[in-house]
C-alpha cells in the first residue's frame, strides 16, 4: 500500500510517497521561512497563501520523484495533516487532499501532526525496539511522550506556558537575532559561557511538565540589569538553563519507566546542544538514541504518510467532512 | 480615568487575573499590552480561572487563538484567549476578525494588544503592564467604563 502524505500546518509546505514498508519513495519541502524571517515568526496569513501557491507544484513533485503519473498516480490514500496548526494553513492542505482523494477516487485520512513527528524514528530505522521514551520539542510544542509501539502513547508531560522553540524564538527577537530563533542561538552559544548569567531551571516538581515563561522573563531582565554580558554568552546561558529543564524532565521519565530507547522529535531536535546532552543521557542509562537527521526534524510530509497508513489500517478512512482542528491534541488522538 | 493595581509576585499578578475575571461581561474584548515578560499570560491565567476554566492554559503564539470552554455565573461561556505577536500588519488583524470571536456569551482577551487597538476602536479595555523590578508589575486598566464596572474597578485596584 501506499500513500501521498500532505503536511501544511505551519510554514512547510510538504508531500511524501510512503509505502505500508515504511520506505520513503519522495519527500518534498517546500518553506517559507524567508518570507517570516522580517517578522520574527510564521505570520499566519503569509504561510496560509503560500501553502496556496506551492501546495500543487510540491505534490506533483512528489508523485514524479517516486516514479508516479501526476494525473493518474498509483497510489492507495492521501493522508494529510488536519490538526494542531494554524487554521489556515491546515485548511489548504484539508482542502488540497480532498481534492485529490475525490478526482482519483482513493480514501484519504486525517492525521494528527504530533502523531506524525512519533513515527519519524520509524521512518530512519525500522527495526527500532520498543517501549520508546521521546522528546517533542518544537516552535508550537513541548511534550515527554511514553511509546509502547507505533500509534500507542502516552503524554507523560507536556508545557504549561510557552513550548521550547517558541522560548528560542522569543529570546531571539529579544536580543535582535533573526528567525527561526533555535539555530541562531545554538551558533551564537557555541563558545559563550553557560555560566554567565544565573538563570532559573524551572519545574523542578516531580512530574512531566515544562514551563518556559519563566526563563524567558528572566533572560529579558537578566540582559537589561548586566546589559554589558555578551551576546554569545546570554545566548550560552539560555541554552544551557532550557536544556537543563528539559534533561531533568526526561532524566526522571528514564528512571520510572523501562524503555529501550530514547528519541528527540521536532524542530528544536535539531539543536546541537540538546542532542548531545540527550546522547550523553541514553548513553547513561544504556538505552539506544534516536536522534533523527536534520530533514526529519522539520516537519515534513513523510513521516504524515507513515502515521496516516497506521491511523487508516486501525481506524479506516476519515469522511470528507472532516474539518481542520488548530488545537488538536495528541492525548485525544484515539 | 484609569485604575492602577501593583503586584508584587507573579501570584500577585495572577490573582488580579482573576479578581478582573468577576468584572467581565460577555462580548468584552480585552487588550493587554507590555513588553516580553510583563506577566500578561499569567494574567490571563488569572482571568481564566476566575471564569472556571478547567483545562490548562498555554501560550496561543503558535496558533494564534485558543479558546477554552468557562464555569461561572456571569454568563460567560467561552474565553477568547489571542496572541497577535506574530502578526504583522493591520490589515491580519483584519483578516483575523478577532471582533466576531466575540460572539454572544463570550470575552476575548488579546496580548500584544497594541497592534489591534485601532482595529477595536474604543470599545475596549485596555490593561497596559509595567515592569516596575524583578517581580513587581504595574497594571492599568483603561476604556470604555460605566459607571457599574467603575466601581467594580475601583475594588479591583485596590484589592
Amino acid at each position: 500500500m501506499k500513500v501521498l502524505g500532505i503536511e501544511t500546518s505551519c510554514d512547510e509546505t510538504a508531500a511524501a510517497v510512503v509505502d505500508d514498508a515504511l520506505h520513503v519513495h519522495s519527500t518534498v519541502i517546500e518553506s517559507s521561512i524567508d518570507q517570516h524571517r522580517d517578522f520574527g515568526g510564521v505570520v499566519p496569513e503569509l504561510a496560509g497563501r503560500a501553502h496556496v501557491a506551492t501546495i500543487g507544484p510540491v505534490v506533483r513533485e512528489a508523485l514524479e520523484g517516486a516514479g508516479l503519473d501526476p494525473t493518474h498516480p498509483a497510489i492507495d490514500a492521501v493522508a494529510v495533516t488536519s490538526g494542531p496548526g494554524l487554521i489556515g494553513s491546515l485548511l489548504v492542505g484539508l482542502s488540497a487532499a480532498k481534492t485529490y482523494a475525490l478526482a482519483w477516487g482513493i480514501p484519504f485520512v486525517g492525521v494528527n501532526h504530533l502523531e506524525g513527528h512519533l513515527f519519524a524514528p520509524l521512518l530512519e530505522q525500522r527495526d527500532l525496539e520498543w517501549p520508546l521514551l521521546t522528546l517533542l520539542v518544537s516552535g508550537g510544542h513541548s511534550l515527554i511522550v511514553l511509546q509502547e509501539g507505533p500509534g500507542h502513547h502516552q503524554v507523560l508531560g507536556e508545557t504549561i506556558d510557552d513550548a521550547a522553540g517558541e522560548a528560542y524564538d522569543k529570546v531571539a527577537r529579544w536580543l535582535g537575532l533573526g528567525y527561526p530563533g533555535g539555530p541562531e542561538i545554538d551558533r551564537l552559544a557555541q563558545g559563550g559561557n553557560p555560566d554567565a548569567l544565573a538563570l532559573p531551571v524551572s519545574m523542578i516538581g516531580d512530574d512531566f511538565d515544562f514551563s518556559f515563561s519563566g526563563l524567558k522573563t528572566a533572560v529579558v531582565r537578566a540582559t537589561q540589569k548586566y546589559p554589558d554580558v555578551a551576546i554569545g554568552d546570554v545566548a550560552a546561558s539560555f541554552q544551557a538553563a532550557l536544556g537543563e529543564q528539559l534533561l531533568r524532565k526526561l532524566r526522571r521519565a528514564l528512571e520510572r519507566y523501562d524503555v529501550r530507547g530514547v528519541a528527540l522529535a521536532g524542530g528544536v531536535a535539531a539543536n546541537s546542544h540538546l542532542r548531545i546532552l540527550v546522547r550523553a543521557l541514553a548513553d547513561e542509562f544504556g538505552v539506544v538514541a534516536h536522534l533523527p537527521s536534520l530533514a526529519m526534524c522539520t516537519d515534513n510530509a513523510a513521516m504524515i504518510g507513515a502515521a496516516g497508513l497506521y491511523r487508516f489500517a486501525h481506524d479506516g478512512a476519515s469522511a470528507l467532512s472532516l474539518s481542520a482542528r488548530p488545537n488538536w491534541q495528541l492525548v485525544d488522538v484515539a | 480615568m484609569s485604575y492602577r493595581r501593583r503586584c508584587t509576585s507573579d501570584v500577585r499578578t495572577n490573582d488580579a487575573g482573576e479578581d478582573f475575571a468577576q468584572l467581565l461581561r460577555s462580548g468584552d474584548i480585552v487588550l493587554l499590552v507590555g513588553p516580553l515578560g510583563a506577566g500578561k499570560t499569567t494574567f490571563v491565567k488569572g482571568v481564566a480561572r476566575g471564569l472556571g476554566v478547567i483545562e490548562r492554559v498555554t501560550s496561543p503564539t503558535f496558533t494564534v487563538v485558543r479558546e477554552h470552554e468557562c464555569h461561572n455565573e456571569l454568563g460567560i461561556a467561552t474565553l477568547q484567549h489571542c496572541d497577535v505577536y506574530r502578526v504583522a500588519s493591520l490589515d491580519e488583524v483584519l483578516d483575523l476578525a478577532l471582533g466576531e470571536l466575540v460572539e454572544e456569551s463570550a470575552v476575548a482577551l488579546v496580548e500584544w494588544g497594541d497592534i489591534a487597538a485601532s482595529v477595536f476602536g474604543r470599545d475596549v479595555l485596555r490593561v497596559t503592564f509595567e515592569v516596575q523590578s524583578d517581580e513587581i508589575r504595574v497594571l492599568d486598566v483603561e476604556g470604555v467604563i460605566d459607571a457599574q464596572r467603575a466601581n467594580a474597578l475601583e475594588v479591583w485596584a485596590t484589592s
